[in-house]
């Protein structure tokens, strides 16, 4: 393959938008950028994985860093679930390794499902929960407590300060544990997961999950880069458009995030993913095994 | 109740170090990085060249004088390799900037909790190294 200027400046436009969405959605680029590569640019789920995982760590930095800064995230929880996340990373990774690319592709488009029906599932919840001030009504569980994992933030859309009690931690570190999984595996942070996880489980306000997750997933695609790094997976000549393309989108989501409801995100997300979803089973199902779904990409 | 949920060791003001920290660490390891593949990436422009997608090409890149003679050369995989391990070390940075950050605040929880962490990402690199070719 040449490296060509049109290869490489559609792979930075593509991953801009997917770093867009994927900050502005707080569920990590990878989920769009896996699909796009494999589907628009035809590269092999492998590669595909792990310079997504590597451009997941750049969409960490940049989106995790402002939520930082604007004290959204919850760095005790992060540093409390990241063992988990790290573990099961580490896991995933190994497998991603000896796969076949096919297995990969199906077990993509079964989470993307999944987390099109989670996400709908929980729609509308957050602004009521904000309005009535139920985040700060929770009973911690003994772990929460002891770890000191409650919070509060400044909501812009709402426009006010939000307290919360965490509680249900040993969901949420079942849920962390799975999202590291698939984080190594499928190359996407898993953000998805811990979001969804946290706001669920945990009663964390949707907008500190998104921030906490996002700090998370650096470290944990950095665990599962580790070992795609040394396997040889990691494709410079990939890596590099789809990183500095996904720090540009994601750049400018972290900056939209904060201003928009939980509940629009929520809509736009679901609908995303159940499209996304149908296309990558189509993909695993033609290379697996001959069958052939009607397909757009 | 209320001094269950407010520990002693870390009122807010003490956290506020590890919250620079960290936000210090990402947007250095952003920066840099990303100057890094924007060099790449422009030389890579400036003269388009064939590259195989097969793991053994880019384990061939490995080599540190490799690296050394490309970075001089203005070859683009060298900056890559360069910046993509700079991205890979930035959290791992964070997270040792963190255990860090909590000691000197005296929390000592969370320097276990985050030192948990960095033993997990050291077992990767040793399995990584003795396992997989």
């Amino acid at each position: 393959m040449t490296y060509s200027l049109s290869f490489a400046l559609l792979l930075l436009a593509a991953a801009s938008v997917a770093g867009f969405f994927g900050a502005l959605l707080g569920v990590g680029g990878g989920i769009f950028i896996v699909p796009a590569m494999v589907l628009l640019f035809h590269l092999p789920m492998k590669i595909a994985v792990a310079a997504s995982i590597v451009s997941v760590i750049a969409t960490s930095n940049a989106g995790g860093s402002s939520y930082v800064d604007q004290r959204i995230t919850n760095l005790r929880l992060a540093m409390f679930l990241e063992l988990f996340t790290t573990t099961g990373a580490l896991v995933g990774a190994i497998l991603a390794i000896y796969l076949h690319d096919w297995v990969i592709s199906f077990i993509f488009a079964v989470m993307l499902a999944y987390m099109a029906y989670a996400s709908f599932s929980t729609r509308n919840l957050d602004d009521e929960r904000i309005a009535k001030g139920l985040f700060a009504k929770a009973r911690p569980d003994k772990i929460s407590r002891y770890l000191a994992l409650q919070g509060s933030y400044h909501d812009l859309a709402a426009n006010k300060e939000v307290d919360y009690v965490v509680c249900g931690a040993k969901a949420g570190m079942s849920v962390a544990s799975i999202a590291g999984l698939a984080s190594g595996l499928l190359g996407v942070g898993g953000g998805v997961l811990k979001v969804s996880g946290m706001n669920k489980y945990m009663n964390v306000p949707m907008k500190v999950a998104v921030g906490t997750s996002k700090l998370m997933i650096g470290v944990t695609a950095a665990v599962s880069s580790i070992l795609f790094f040394i396997a040889g997976l990691i494709h410079f000549m990939v890596v590099a458009p789809v990183a500095v393309g996904t720090t540009i989108g994601a750049s400018i989501g972290t900056l939209l995030m904060n201003r928009l409801h939980s509940s629009i995100l929520k809509w736009i997300f679901s609908a995303l993913m159940a499209y996304l979803a149908y296309e990558m089973l189509a993909q695993a199902l033609a290379k697996g095994f001959g069958i052939h779904l009607p397909s757009a990409a | 109740m209320k001094q269950d949920l407010q520990p002693a060791s870390s009122p807010m003001s003490e956290e506020q170090n590890v919250y620079a920290g960290v936000y210090r660490m990402l947007v250095v390891g952003m920066v840099v990085s990303n100057v890094l593949f924007g060099i790449g990436l422009i030389l890579a422009l400036r003269r388009p060249q064939y590259f195989p997608l097969s793991a053994s090409w880019v384990r061939a890149q490995y080599h540190p004088s490799i690296v050394w003679h490309g970075l001089l050369h203005g070859e683009p995989n060298s900056f890559f390799l360069i910046g993509t391990l700079l991205l890979i070390l930035t959290p791992i940075a964070r997270v040792i900037v963190s255990i860090y950050a909590f000691w000197v605040d005296h929390d000592h929880k969370y320097v276990v909790v985050t030192g948990a962490v960095f033993i997990v990402i050291v077992v990767t690199i040793i399995l990584g190294l003795l396992g997989i070719r």
